[in-house]
């Protein structure tokens, strides 16, 4: 995961095993973080009240009253098209349109006899409906997709305008009459009314606070940001942007009637599709998501025409010219980015939520994780004939396994092998597979349930990357799984939090955290509900020594509880420290069953990880070691926080094949993207003045562009002239297989994997490379293609281009290479080759992690 | 008969139009992943330079092919000065930019030309009989014209290098850059030829409308509608889809009803992507954890 951290990262505290229990009589001091706290949920009604009051004193002349009830009205409208925007994703261009339903239920309203009260309710009614609709539609779409809809919906509302002349009088617009109240007749125009509006934003404000500190909000936002992962913690991203499209339609319909009641004349020019780019303007200028910015938003808009006068600027030149700049220069908008300096200024926030955390951890009790009872001889789960299916491609099938209360059970298998996607389909998150077979948990089938269900059932997973809401904070990341946080859930989450060992950072982003604390943000994530079925994918990838140690002691005490626990990793020798069964996987099937002791020992399985050896090619000749072509000193390379490489010396001497051997997540593609190039390395130094070439892992071929221009995009973009061009397209395609040759042109997305494999080699050798990097040539392929791709990459070597082979099997660069180095975890374990005594055998203990003295003793 | 005939030919020929103008949006859409808000106001402000220039005693065709450099170093400018430094990935904020010159690239053209409708010249006068009912030579022209901008377009992509690397970066920028493709490069010709394209296509429609600062709204939501239609990643569809909404547009202010012709051709297009969301000609994308 490539987090982009704009503050530095911290490290996240030390693991704390145990929450040290709250000091009796800790002294919390008086609660001003409450204080606070609901002086921002009533600053909105109380600023609305002295508002009014200032009003009401006559010190305001009359057309300014106008302008202020204006400005309330378009932060009404501000505000609810922010907030849609901040945390649903959605960005409406159907508001004007909501706007004219109120406005013109008013205008109708009050010549028909209906009250004020009836008025707003059928306004608030239809307008939810209608944005329920639109926000059930669009959700299943992209951003565009919902401007076209919103589009068509304001379209549509125009032309009906237009036509309904009974209601809306057409062009000639129509007036607003007295309306009956509880409080008796308001006039249209009249301060009152100007006072009702004020009142009624200063309310709206008072809801939107309440809810952005809601679990409403936290779902919302994580629907958003992360639909997939939503799914798996209960939250079904269609119903959040249906609800929340409703809210936001509802209050831009109640904004329809305020206008109705502030101008006392509704005329169809308001509600144009130019007022739908102002009211975005004005959201972003105040700041997205931002309550005062809604207001600051809907001030502007009200006062854009005085202040353009007054500066003798052209209103609209005002008003692009200062949406472009504050794009440019005030990304988050105008209020988020001044608050934001201030806080970091006072650190007002910061203290703030350390003051919050330490009152609930002070009134918090300790409540005992639920321990489930252990049968013997009880299952959990029985999985049966698990099959899933990608249009063709079957990437698991025939799984049969038994899962029982209180075991670890270990998922192994290289790269590709559908472990994964195992266990995605178990969680109910496939993606557009088909899945068949059978998932019986507890005795309920499993398949039936929809994924947003299965949490419920007892199933809790985590993820390879942690999938952590990057729009919410650590403590939120947790809490979002509640569908009403209460006070006792904030505790619940601080605890779990505390129970991984985060603490002190529960108000920051996820992004402001190294790898290592997010993957236990993940796990807090997943075991908030207590999950009898837990499921880790990749644990341990990514986390240093400390961390591991820590989680495997967590992940003991979570099967001691009766948890069962289900991992895949990489990091064989810490999954095998905790597992107390261990399956491989290979080709989407379980090829083995084992104890961790004896699982590598079944000849199957480490084939699947050290490949097959029937290459009949012959490894290639070692090169003088002479002329170095590319070398890096002590490179280090972190993403975000994940350290991938960590003290890498290497140096490659011309015409040398150089094998890189690691499992997945060894680091291989970032150090080949490092050799490459095209990757710069966080620390260390790299030389090269060669021409190299890289094929990225996976061919990475352009799927939509024909073979012949696979190879010419490549030409030219080393920049080779025309005619050149030409003559190496000719040598090239007479490289490529007969059976590619004659079809330059199909799409490269047609041909088989292998083909494939070579097209993106010969794609790569266009540029006349010095060097040939390949990021796992043989992944995915059967084993008579790997020959083939093999074989031509050793014709290749000996016609003299020096190769950089990154793999997973260590049997196959053994064979293959002249100069071998096994990666893990980043570093580099080994390094010789094939004709010296022993190295193999090195070899194979570094790529696996495990010390040869235990397997000596095992008898192997 | 003769009148669905022609009905559709205009339409045709409207469709052509939006089809210029989504190929456009596509163009600069895929490469830089931008969706352009101020096409209209860039074309507009082009068709009022060719006025001029015409006016000014130039021939119509020079003015117009002058007016399509303009609008495309335009572009250009627009993508250099307010885009790029954006930076990468800031879709929605690039979007919100474009909407910024829109409104005051609209305002200019009204404080300089006026808010008036002004005609605009036809390139050919006169018109064909077809049965009993008579179409616009100029309409005529203009399919003819799109049709031949169209190929142009076609050839560059999928006849040149420069059209396979642009094709390239639209399909994984990363790959592209591992191969080491100038993505910077591409973005600029992206820019200059998209918004030339669309101003191509607003000069031979200009003179069926007229001229206003904001005319060409419709157009624009028009040509939106037909590249979601066509799938947004599909130059094909951009193009289908226009012609289809052009098509239909005219087939409802005929037969159904002038005043609701915007409900008739936004309904069925938000209707078919409700059926097929990746639209005509677009790709499903698989998304995994």
């Amino acid at each position: 995961m490539t987090t982009a951290t704009t503050t530095p990262a911290i490290e996240g505290n030390q693991p704390v095993p145990q929450t040290s229990p709250p000091e009796p009589g800790a002294s919390v001091g008086w609660p001003w973080h409450r204080a606070w706290s609901w002086l921002r949920l009533l600053s909105g009604p109380l600023a609305a009240v002295v508002a009014i009051l200032v009003l009401m004193s006559g010190a305001v002349p009359v057309y300014t009253e106008f302008t202020i009830g204006l400005g309330a009205v378009y932060a009404l409208m501000v505000l609810s098209l922010s907030m849609l925007a901040s945390w649903t994703g959605i960005w409406s261009i159907g508001h004007p349109a909501l706007l004219a339903i109120g406005a013109y239920a008013v205008a109708y309203g009050s010549s028909h006899g209906w009250s004020l009260q009836l008025t707003i309710v059928l306004t608030l009614a239809a307008c939810a409906v209608i944005g329920g609709f639109l926000g059930f539609v669009g959700s299943r779409f992209s951003v565009l997709y919902v401007a076209l809809l919103t589009l068509a919906f304001t379209l549509v509302c125009l032309e009906i305008v237009n036509v309904w002349q009974d209601v809306t009088n057409g062009d000639q617009g129509v007036p607003v009459n007295t309306i009956s109240t509880p409080f008796g007749d308001l006039f249209p125009s009249s301060p009152e009314a100007i006072y009702l509006v004020i009142g009624t934003l200063g309310l709206c404000l008072a809801a939107a606070e309440a809810v952005r500190r809601s679990s409403i909000r936290m779902r919302l936002v994580a629907a958003k940001t992360h639909p997939v992962v939503a799914r798996t913690i209960g939250i079904a991203p269609e119903a959040q942007s249906a609800l929340g499209f409703a809210a936001s339609g509802a209050v831009a319909g109640l904004a329809g009637v305020m206008l109705g009641l502030v101008s006392g004349f509704v005329s169809p020019e308001t509600f144009s599709l130019v007022l739908a780019v102002n009211l975005i303007a004005a959201t972003v200028l105040g700041g997205t998501g931002s309550l005062i910015g809604a207001v600051v938003g809907g001030a502007f808009l009200a006062y854009a025409p005085s202040v353009a006068s007054s500066i003798s600027v052209d209103q609209p030149y005002l008003l692009g010219g200062l949406l472009i700049l504050s794009l440019i220069f005030l990304p988050e908008g105008v209020v988020p980015t001044l608050t934001g300096r201030l806080d970091r200024w006072t650190g007002f926030t910061e203290r703030l939520e350390r003051r919050k955390e330490r009152a609930l951890a002070a009134t918090g009790s300790e409540t005992v994780a639920p321990t489930f009872p252990k049968e013997p001889g009880s299952t959990l789960a029985e999985v049966q004939g698990l099959g899933v299916r990608f249009g063709g491609l079957r990437a698991v099938h025939g799984v049969d396994l038994t899962l029982v209360p209180g075991e670890v059970l270990g998922i192994i298998g290289p790269n590709g092998a559908g472990k994964t996607t195992f266990v995605n389909a178990l969680s109910g998150i496939a993606g557009g597979a088909a899945v068949e077979g059978s998932i019986v948990l507890e005795g309920k089938e499993l398949r039936k349930v929809r994924p947003t269900r299965r949490r419920a059932r007892g199933l809790g997973r985590t993820f390879q990357h942690a999938e952590l809401f990057p729009e919410l904070s650590v403590a939120e990341n947790v809490l979002v799984v509640k569908r009403w946080a209460t006070t006792a859930d904030h505790r619940q989450a601080q605890r779990l939090l505390a129970s991984v060992g985060l603490t002190g950072v529960a108000h920051r982003r996820p992004a402001d955290l190294s790898f290592g604390p997010q993957k236990r943000i993940d796990l807090a994530r997943a075991v908030t509900e207590s999950p009898r079925l837990l499921i880790l994918d990749e644990p341990f990838g990514g986390l240093d020594s400390e961390e591991r140690s820590f989680l495997a002691a967590h992940i003991r005490r979570m099967r001691d509880d009766g948890v069962c626990v289900v991992i895949i990793d990489h990091v064989l020798d810490d999954l095998f420290a905790v597992a107390d069964r261990v399956v491989a996987f290979d080709f989407g099937q379980l090829i083995a069953e084992g104890s961790p002791e004896t699982i590598l020992q079944d000849p199957t399985v480490r084939s699947s990880y050290l490949g097959e050896v029937d290459l009949a090619s012959p490894a290639s000749q070692a090169s003088d070691g002479q002329s170095i072509v590319l070398s890096l000193e002590s490179v280090a390379h972190r993403y975000g926080g994940v350290r991938a490489l960590q003290d890498v010396n290497l140096s490659v001497a011309k015409g040398t094949v150089l094998g890189v051997v690691g499992t997945n997540g060894a680091g291989k593609s970032t150090l080949g993207r490092i050799l490459h190039g095209s990757l710069k390395p966080s620390d260390g130094a790299r030389t090269s003045n060669a021409r190299i070439s890289l094929v990225p892992e996976g061919r990475a071929l352009f799927k939509t562009l024909s073979v012949r221009e696979n190879l010419e995009v490549a030409a030219y973009a080393s920049g080779i002239g025309r005619a050149h061009m030409k003559l190496r397209l000719a040598e090239l395609t007479e490289w490529l297989p007969e059976r590619v040759r004659t079809r330059m042109e199909i799409s490269a997305g047609a041909l088989s994997g292998g083909e494939q494999q070579l097209v993106a080699i010969a794609r790569a050798l266009m540029a006349e490379p010095e060097v040939l990097i390949l990021d796992e040539p043989a992944l995915g392929l059967s084993p008579v293609m790997v020959n083939e791709v093999f074989s031509q990459i050793n014709l290749l070597a000996k016609d003299g281009i020096t190769t950089v082979i990154l793999d997973q099997s260590l049997n196959r660069a053994l064979q293959t290479c002249s100069e071998v180095v096994v990666l893990r975890q980043g570093e580099i374990v080994a390094r010789g080759n094939a004709s010296i005594d022993g190295f193999a055998h090195e070899a194979e203990h570094a790529y696996f992690g495990q010390t040869p003295e235990i397997l000596v003793e095992e008898g192997l | 008969m003769d009148q669905l005939l022609i009905t559709v030919l205009s339409g045709v020929a409207n469709g052509a139009v939006y089809g210029l103008v989504g190929l456009g949006l596509v163009i600069i859409f895929q490469s830089t992943d931008v969706m352009n808000f101020a096409m209209a106001a860039m074309a507009t402000t082009a068709s009022y330079l060719a006025l001029s220039m015409h006016n000014a005693g130039l021939a119509l065709a020079v003015a117009m092919v002058l007016a399509v450099g303009l609008a495309s170093a335009f572009g250009l400018a627009v993508r250099e000065v307010l885009i790029r430094p954006l930076g990468d990935g800031r879709l929605f904020a690039a979007l919100v930019v474009t909407m910024g010159v829109a409104i005051s690239t609209e305002h200019f053209v009204g404080q300089h030309w006026g808010e008036q409708p002004k005609s605009f010249p036809r390139l050919v006068d006169g018109s064909v009989a077809i049965g009993g009912s008579r179409i616009n030579t100029q309409d005529l022209l203009i399919i003819g014209v799109a049709v031949v901008a169209m190929a142009g377009v076609a050839f560059l992509f999928t006849r040149t290098p420069l059209g396979s690397a642009m094709r390239a970066v639209a399909e994984s920028s990363e790959t592209a850059a591992v191969l080491g493709i100038n993505s910077q490069k591409v973005a600029r010709i992206a820019w200059a030829l998209g918004v030339g394209l669309a101003t191509l296509g607003v000069l031979l429609y200009a003179p069926n409308a007229g001229l206003t600062p904001v005319v060409l709204a419709p157009v624009l939501f028009r040509a939106f509608a037909g590249i979601l239609l066509g799938g947004l990643t599909s130059m094909t569809g951009a193009v289908v889809g226009g012609l289809v909404i052009g098509v239909l547009d005219n087939l409802a202010a005929t037969y159904v009803s002038a005043s609701f012709r915007d409900t008739f051709v936004f309904s069925i297009a938000v209707l078919v992507l409700l059926v097929r969301p990746q639209g005509m000609f677009g790709r499903q994308a698989f998304v995994r954890v």
